[in-house]
């Protein structure tokens, strides 16, 4: 079962990715900011990031970076996730290495099919 | 003698001695009758004598005296007096005498006093031209600076001046120019009534006009005290107008839909928490979890549009005005290191729209940033365009900047901006953000910041060098245009001085037009900087023979309009004028039938030196610039708009000479110039 890290600092979005994602067949687990997220991934070796860019701490837009400039982890498929929604971050997004992005509000659906989707695009 | 008598002097000197010798003769013959009735002798005799001569001499010595004593002193003070009148600063040759000697001191006295006079005139003149010509050059210097564009007008809505601001502001519009009428430029009729209509104590009325693609607000106020004379300002309302009647309309729209949705949700929500969990509840919680989820999926989209239309306010602010990268990479240079150039713009040059004082500052404060990591080799600064966006690339040798850094720099203030925003607030004023990122090759690294982009292509315009015609204020003094032409004096008529250049010289055998000249006369005064000149692609090759004379070449007029877009702006640029052309029976032949009617009265240079000067040869156009000394810049003859300034100047000069010979208006020229015309083809072969 595909492993999937949530990373949002909104408990409330956490509270339903978190079920919705399961009830779709994946194991979630969540980091509310930066940091932890990258604690996690070094932990965990999810298999998809969903990224929300404004976090407390180092941005969405740092910890994609670092992960596209890590060894080990410049592979990982990486979702981004914003409230801001302006065409140019969408473009940043993609020049920094990240595979999607989906502007808040979206709807769940769409969502678990785009994680969905990219999970088989990059199954071995 | 002649037929006009004596001069009045020697006719007073004459009725003197005639009056003496009549006197003394008269005078003698009575001595001569009365000694011979008398028969006296001694003394008696002699005193009989001298009385009879007596009348005769004293009128001879009365006469003498006053030759000496009075006439000849007043014909000296008359010499003296014109003598003063001609020349007021001549010597005082003669000095007052005989009998006028009393009035010599007050005479030195009002002379003296006359020319001091004068000279405190003559110096008050020089003072008040002096200061008149400061005043003049500081308000002009003042208008030229302005960044409104300004046009004044007369009372037939006839240009009389404009602005530097109003030139690049209506650049490429034909209509446009000293002495043309208004509503070549703005052709609304809306305008001339509330010209007609203005109040005369100068207060403004506003409108807005379509003018190309754009709307522009034009204000237009009576100059008080003036003779119906409008000040005319513009600004380009097209971005508020969009705004206001677009986006922000928009975004008024979207308002209901988002309250009613939102209550929908907000009361299906409350719905579901009141209701008991029953059985016989579960089909109403399930509609209501429908509501839910459609009015969120209605929310989501409302939301989306309001994003889309927030980012496109933002794109169309009115503070991001067009920007041409390389004017932009040079202030930057300029700002960062006046001495050196540390920034080299490469690829091709584009527009790009933005708040230009604050990205400066932005991009400033970034190199500063920058030069703490990386060599002083120096940057380049490219424009990369995509449908949407124009990038704005900084590059550099090396790696790029992580994005923890410029989180840092986000935050920077940018103190010489008002209120000292952060550099995140400029990237929010411009609803962009900036990113790092290395170049294919691995060995550069680039900074992007993206800005809107303008669907323009061209480089800006070269600056005009300051025009020294920007006003004509004679032009209030002509009379109405609507007046009939044919009486319009020639020193009054808008002229157009046009020529061609062409591919030959057979225009009925398909030889055309390659290239289209003219300048504009306006008051008497060819106007320098008032020029139409345009290549036209004549769809064929151009013979090697006529590219010796003229130098124009097939690369010359690659791209070029066909003639018949051309003819048009020319048809435009000529406005109410005359037209002029030397040998002009060719040049209206190489313009006409193209679908462009040019019915105004046509004035031939050539045909005009010909009916002044039927004696003698040569009338060319090389042979009359000798004849009446004109000059024109090496390399300006046989280009289109070189022969018309020449021909412009030969009908200047021939404007005099037309005047000396009494043809004063267009209709007598007309005529004039249709004799030749007629003595021309009665000569041809």
């Amino acid at each position: 079962m595909a492993n999937v890290l949530v990373v949002d600092d909104e408990p409330n979005i956490l509270l339903s990715l978190e079920y919705l994602m399961s009830h779709a067949g994946l194991t979630v687990t969540t980091a509310p900011d930066g940091e932890t997220a990258l604690q996690r991934i070094a932990d965990s070796s999810p298999d998809l990031l969903l990224l929300d860019i404004s976090l407390p701490g180092i941005s969405g837009f740092e910890v994609l970076e670092q992960l596209r400039r890590s060894e080990s982890e410049r592979h990982l498929p990486v979702i981004m996730l914003t409230a801001h929604g302006r065409e140019v971050e969408r473009e940043k997004g993609f020049a920094l290495g990240a595979d999607d992005y989906v502007t808040k509000p979206f709807s769940t659906q769409q969502l678990v099919e785009k994680v969905k989707a990219l999970l088989a695009e990059r199954a071995p | 003698m002649t037929r006009q008598g004596l001069p009045k002097r020697q006719r007073l000197v004459g009725v003197w001695l005639l009056l003496s010798g009549v006197s003394l003769v008269g005078g003698a013959l009575f001595a001569a009758w009365l000694d011979s009735q008398l028969a006296l002798s001694g003394v008696a005799r002699a005193a009989l004598w001298l009385g009879s001569f007596s009348g005769g001499i004293t009128l001879f010595l009365m006469g003498l005296l006053l030759e000496r004593m009075l006439f000849t002193p007043l014909r000296h003070l008359q010499a003296q007096l014109a003598r003063w009148v001609a020349n007021p600063d001549a010597p005082d040759e003669h000095t007052v005498e005989g009998w006028l000697k009393g009035l010599g001191p007050d005479l030195r006295r009002v002379s003296h006093s006359w020319r001091a006079d004068r000279s405190r005139l003559a110096t008050a003149h020089a003072e008040g031209a002096r200061s008149a010509s400061r005043i003049r050059q500081e308000l002009e210097t003042l208008l030229q600076v302005l960044e409104t564009p300004l046009l004044l007008c007369d009372r037939h809505r006839r240009v009389m001046l404009f602005n530097q601001a109003a030139e690049n502001f209506f650049a490429g519009n034909t209509g446009l120019g000293l002495g043309k009428r208004l509503d070549a430029l703005l052709p609304t009729a809306t305008l001339a009534n509330a010209m007609a209509q203005l109040p005369d104590d100068g207060s403004p009325r506003e409108m807005l006009a379509p003018s190309d693609q754009r709307w522009l607000k034009v204000v237009i106020r009576r100059v008080p005290g003036s003779e119906r004379e409008t000040l005319v300002t513009c600004s380009d309302a097209t971005t508020t107008w969009n705004n206001e009647m677009g986006v922000r309309a928009e975004l008024n729209h979207l308002l209901p839909p988002l309250r009613q949705h939102s209550a929908s949700l907000s009361s299906a929500a409350d719905a579901l928490r009141q209701i008991p969990p029953s059985e016989t509840s579960l089909e109403l919680r399930a509609r209501l979890e429908q509501v839910v989820h459609d009015e969120s999926q209605a929310l989501n989209k409302h939301v989306a549009e309001i994003g889309s239309l927030l980012d496109d306010l933002q794109y169309h602010g009115e503070r991001l005005r067009p920007i041409w990268s390389n004017d932009f990479w040079q202030s930057l240079d300029e700002r960062l290191d006046p001495a050196h150039r540390l920034i080299t713009p490469i690829g091709v040059p584009a527009w790009f729209k933005g708040d230009a004082p604050a990205l400066i500052e932005l991009f400033d404060s970034l190199v500063d940033h920058l030069r703490c990591h990386l060599p002083s080799s120096g940057f380049e600064g490219e424009i990369t365009l995509n449908p949407k966006r124009a990038y704005v690339d900084l590059i550099w040798q090396g790696s790029p900047v992580p994005e923890g850094e410029l989180t840092i720099w986000r935050e920077h203030p940018l103190t010489t901006l008002p209120l000292s925003p952060s550099v995140a607030d400029i990237l929010r004023q411009h609803a962009t953000d900036i990113w790092s990122v290395a170049d294919a090759d691995k060995r550069h690294a680039r900074l992007r910041l993206p800005l809107p982009t303008i669907a323009q292509a061209q480089a800006p315009r070269e600056l005009a060098p300051p025009r020294p015609e920007f006003h004509d204020f004679g032009i209030a003094q002509l009379p109405a245009p609507d007046e009939a032409l044919a009486s319009r004096a020639l020193r009054c008529l808008d002229i157009v001085a046009f020529d061609t250049e062409t591919t030959g010289l057979e225009l009925r055998r398909g030889d055309t037009v390659i290239s289209l000249g003219a300048c504009r006369i306006v008051n008497g005064r060819l106007l320098a900087n008032d020029a139409f000149d345009h290549f036209v692609d004549p769809k064929r090759a151009i013979p090697a023979a006529s590219t010796v004379i003229h130098g124009i070449t097939d690369a010359d007029v690659a791209g070029a309009a066909p003639l018949e877009t051309v003819l048009g702006l020319f048809r435009d640029y000529i406005g109410e004028a005359v037209l002029l052309a030397h040998n002009a029976a060719f040049d209206m032949l190489a313009i006409s039938n193209r679908g462009v009617d040019f019915t105004m009265p046509v004035l031939d240079t050539l045909l005009i030196s010909k009916a002044l000067d039927e004696a003698l040869d040569g009338h060319d156009l090389d042979t009359l610039a000798k004849r009446y000394d004109l000059h024109f810049p090496p390399g300006t003859r046989h280009t289109a708009l070189g022969d018309a300034r020449v021909t412009a100047e030969l009908w200047l000069a021939l404007l005099p000479r037309l005047e000396a010979r009494g043809i004063d208006t267009l209709e007598e020229l007309l005529v004039l110039q249709a004799n030749a015309f007629d003595k021309e083809d009665a000569s041809a072969p």
